[in-house]
């Protein structure tokens, strides 16, 4: 028994480095629902695009380079999300603007198509096949806990994902409440028609707001690039479903809604791997999400949709 | 009028039609789905060295019956939803023989394909023991042991040698890794070794981090995975940055290049069961050879057993002509003298004996055979 409190220690910093994954994917689905209330079903590619392109750049600077090992990943984080914003713009501009005004269904399946599209881009253009990350951030805090022999590894790749997610998570927070073009998307955010009539450019805001959602999901990318050294053209497909779910399980349209989504869906997960069976982990995971909308439909801290007369 | 308008176009493609059939029949097709794209292309690019290196030697000295061979190379992805379309495009080329599918999974839903259409295929890379034991088809072989085989191998190994007291097992849930996994956790248990923990994984996940902390506290001596090297390898380096220093061992489908990309000097003291190294055996110096001279590399689990595919169909079609039906009955009455030493089938199409042997990775990818 003195090995379940470490055990239960290592869990815990297991869950949240994948939560964290997951919430930083999840904040643009929930973003985008909430302006145009649309799901973007290729905002797992703009992750995946994301830790390409950080694979890319870092073959640019080369592991021989004299870089210090903080400014290497910082390029990488830097160009991920300069590329990603740029894609996020232009999959909103050739996907889902012409189709504003068409019935729900149809900005869907065009999303469902940019997703397929983008998977075969990136695999005609990188191969198919996994490619290896180096591996740059090596070594771990470890420590035991009391008298168990059990050392809790806490690797600093994914230290790191812990931490850069909550300063991205406090700095969009900040951004979104106290500067104007923060103010203007909380306007969208509610009624965009009425926001339009009264001179916000929301087709600026849209466009913003899928940039942003990108940018974030690109740092998600490269952050992962480097913790797990893997990386194939279809990694964003899972992870898309993955934070979507958790988007949806924190209450779509939220932003501290995904945040909390991402962290207890990768805490779920983690824990039922753990403690139940790795081959039950998906199981419990989409039975927790379904348990939460049965008893709160618009997910945990969403807004229930008000039919305004 | 009207008539006249149609019957240009329909003579046009009688006259198309019967060009192919005349092309036809000057070449022997040989199909070869394997996966060229996805996580497990090398496993592809295996089966299209040996074989193709096979034809191009045959062609060179004129083809089988005056005809030259024409390889017909089809992407299955190692997926089980692609093998029934896969195994159709072989069908619809006209080919008649075929050097079929690396991935268990993809193979047998193809078999019963290849089975009613009456082609004769090879497998060089698919283990599992359901590719046979299903529909026991008369007209798909293999080059390449089963798992019924490669399992109790590799337990033998581990309880005589390795002697551990506690062993847990991981899977990837599909047809060949599972098949593989519950193989060995039966031997094992025949002989007399604890099994602590049977558990699948996802395939195609990236964070194995919950299911290696669980090992860590679990405590085991040795870790056997039964799956394919892009599971293998995230969990050999997650469970070194952990600092699970247990040993790991693995069948064929984990060993190759890719996993030392992935896993990095994780890789070092991993044991994997392989066919045996047929680059050493005796005889086969002049198939080196070839591969020299068609520039590509004769290393790799399922590169021989390929070579070895197609000169049981060459031996077999010189013999007694390209009608598949007569081959298979050929093949299932005689042993053939191949690469891979003599090839002899039972009334299913397994082989009546496989090498395994069982390899040792160092930190750079380099394997030593260490048993027999």
């Amino acid at each position: 028994m003195s090995d379940l409190l470490p055990l239960l220690t290592q869990q815990l910093f297991n869950g949240l480095s994948l939560g964290a994954i997951y919430a930083l994917i999840a904040i643009g689905y929930t973003m985008v629902y909430g302006i145009i209330g649309l799901i973007n079903f290729a905002h797992g590619e703009i992750y995946m695009i994301g830790a390409y392109t950080g694979l890319v750049t870092l073959s640019a600077i080369g592991l021989g380079s004299g870089l210090p090992l903080p400014m290497m990943v910082l390029a990488m984080l830097v160009v991920a999300a300069a590329v990603t914003a740029v894609y996020g713009y232009a999959v909103e501009k050739i996907a889902y603007a012409p189709l504003r005004s068409s019935p729900r269904l149809v900005p869907l399946i065009s999303a469902i198509g940019m997703s397929i599209f983008l998977q075969n881009w990136v695999a005609t253009g990188q191969g198919a096949r996994d490619m290896a990350v180096p591996a740059l951030i090596t070594g771990s805090i470890d420590f035991t806990l009391g008298t168990s022999n059990f050392t809790v590894t806490a690797p600093y790749s994914r230290i790191m994902i812990i931490i850069v997610t909550v300063v991205a998570m406090v700095g969009l927070w900040m951004f979104i409440k106290y500067s104007r073009t923060g103010q203007a998307s909380r306007a969208c955010a509610q009624d965009i028609h009425m926001a339009n009539l009264l001179g916000i450019n929301t087709d600026r805001i849209i466009s913003f707001t899928f940039m942003i959602g990108a940018m974030l999901a690109a740092v998600g990318g490269v952050l992962i690039a480097l913790a797990i050294g893997k990386l194939n053209p279809f990694i964003g497909f899972m992870a898309g479903i993955k934070a979507f779910t958790a988007a949806v399980l924190g209450g779509i349209g939220s932003i501290p809604g995904a945040m909390l989504g991402g962290i207890l869906l990768g805490l779920a997960e983690t824990f039922a791997a753990a403690f139940i069976s790795s081959q039950y982990k998906d199981i419990v995971a989409f039975l927790l999400l379904v348990f939460i909308l049965l008893f709160r439909p618009t997910g945990l801290l969403g807004k229930p949709e008000v039919e305004k007369v | 009028m009207n008539l006249k308008l149609r019957i240009i176009p329909a003579a046009l493609a009688l006259g198309a039609l019967s060009l192919a059939t005349a092309a036809q029949g000057n070449t022997l097709k040989i199909g070869i789905p394997q996966p060229m794209t996805g996580p497990n292309t090398q496993y592809g690019d295996q089966i299209q060295a040996g074989a193709l290196t096979a034809i191009d030697a045959l062609n060179e000295k004129g083809g089988i019956k005056g005809m030259k061979i024409e390889p017909l190379l089809i992407d299955d992805g190692c997926e089980p939803k692609q093998s029934v379309p896969a195994a159709n495009r072989v069908v619809n080329s006209g080919a008649r023989f075929a050097v079929a599918h690396a991935c268990s999974g993809t193979t047998v839903p193809a078999v019963n394909v290849y089975e009613q259409e009456g082609i004769v295929a090879i497998t060089p890379g698919a283990t599992s023991p359901l590719v046979t034991d299903t529909i026991k088809p008369h007209y798909f072989f293999r080059t390449i042991g089963r798992d019924d085989q490669q399992g109790p191998f590799a337990a033998d190994y581990i309880a005589q040698q390795l002697k551990p007291k506690k062993v847990a097992i991981l899977h990837d849930k599909q047809t060949y890794g599972s098949g593989v996994a519950t193989q060995v956790q039966k031997s094992l248990q025949k002989d007399g070794v604890n099994v602590a923990l049977f558990e699948g994984i996802n395939v195609g996940d990236s964070d194995y981090s919950a299911v290696i902390s669980k090992l860590k506290a679990l405590g085991p001596d040795l870790i056997y995975f039964g799956g394919y090297h892009p599971e293998l390898g995230l969990l050999l380096r997650q469970a070194r940055e952990q600092g699970l220093k247990t040993q790991f061992m693995g069948p064929e489908g984990v060993a190759n290049k890719d996993l030392l990309a992935i896993a990095g000097p994780a890789v070092d003291h991993l044991l994997v069961t392989l066919p045996a190294d047929f680059t050493k055996r005796k005889g086969n110096e002049h198939i080196l050879e070839d591969f020299k001279k068609y520039k590509r590399s004769p290393d790799g689990a399922f590169t021989i057993t390929s070579y070895a595919a197609v000169q049981v169909l060459a031996d077999s079609i010189n013999a007694v002509g390209p009608d598949a039906d007569k081959v298979a009955d050929y093949m299932h009455s005689h042993t053939f003298k191949t690469a891979i030493g003599d090839v002899d089938y039972d009334a299913k199409g397994d082989l009546k004996h496989f090498e395994f042997a069982v390899f040792r990775w160092d930190a750079n990818g380099n394997m030593t055979q260490i048993q027999p």
